[in-house]
């Protein structure tokens, strides 16, 4: 089973994702913020991350910088999901190595879709 | 900055404790918003056991589907709702912060303009850019 770690402050958002992604088949692993999701994956494999950028702690971009410098990390597929919608803001993201951006809300079935493409 | 006079400094000073009127007003909304995202959550949960449950037709299961991926989408409204009321309560106490200092004769300072997070204006699914 593929596991994904979902990374979000709202806990109302980490229980949509999850019950999302669970439906699916994937095994969820929930962070809080920024911290929690980098202590989490470096005590496990995922396949692929999905973390929102606005978060206490840390945010999401210093979060993919952090895991992209890690070896275990470097070619995990990772999305940001979040409120932001700016070119600005995007480009930031695939500066930093994240694989996607996704604006908030998500349709299930177009996070599954892309989960699907992206993860390996 | 010339000072105001008496009657000016008391326009602002009401100004700034409306300010603190409204935020206090966004407080009270990001309760319930979280009282009433907590208690759809609730609902929504026993829905998602129910329907895996009770045996049903193609077609009942496919509108049944559909209806939830809907609420998926739509409950993520507490995120948002959250994210914005609380934006409004900086721009409130950067507003209230330079009334007080204009009632007090002090230059006023500009107020910060951090980038709103939230643009969205529904709760219609949002893009997705793959790098």
């Amino acid at each position: 089973m593929q596991s994904i770690l979902a990374v979000d402050d709202s806990a109302s958002m980490r229980q949509m994702v999850s019950f999302t992604l669970k439906g699916a088949g994937y095994h969820v692993i929930e962070a809080a913020d920024g911290q929690e999701a980098l202590e989490k994956a470096r005590a496990q494999q995922v396949d692929l991350v999905l973390t929102d950028q606005n978060m206490p702690r840390m945010d999401g971009l210093t979060l993919v910088r952090q895991l992209r410098a890690m070896h275990a990390f470097a070619a995990t597929p990772m999305l940001i999901l979040t409120t932001e919608s700016s070119d600005d803001m995007k480009a930031k993201g695939k500066a930093a190595g994240a694989t996607g951006w996704l604006v908030k809300p998500f349709d299930p079935a177009k996070l599954l879709d892309v989960v699907k493409r992206v993860i390996k | 900055m010339d000072s105001l006079d008496e009657h000016d400094a008391a326009v602002v000073h009401r100004a700034a404790l409306e300010c603190e009127a409204i935020a206090a007003d966004l407080e009270r909304l990001k309760a319930m918003i979280a009282d009433a995202g907590g208690r759809l959550l609730a609902s929504f949960n026993v829905v998602g056991t129910l329907e895996t449950q009770a045996p049903r037709g193609e077609a009942e299961q496919r509108r049944l589907a559909g209806a939830i991926s809907n609420a998926v989408t739509a409950l993520q409204f507490q995120d948002m709702a959250d994210q914005l009321t609380t934006h409004a309560q900086l721009r409130l106490a950067t507003m209230h912060e330079s009334l007080a200092r204009i009632a007090h004769g002090v230059d006023p300072l500009l107020a910060t303009s951090r980038l709103q997070p939230v643009r969205q204006t529904g709760m219609g699914a949002g893009s997705i850019d793959l790098f």
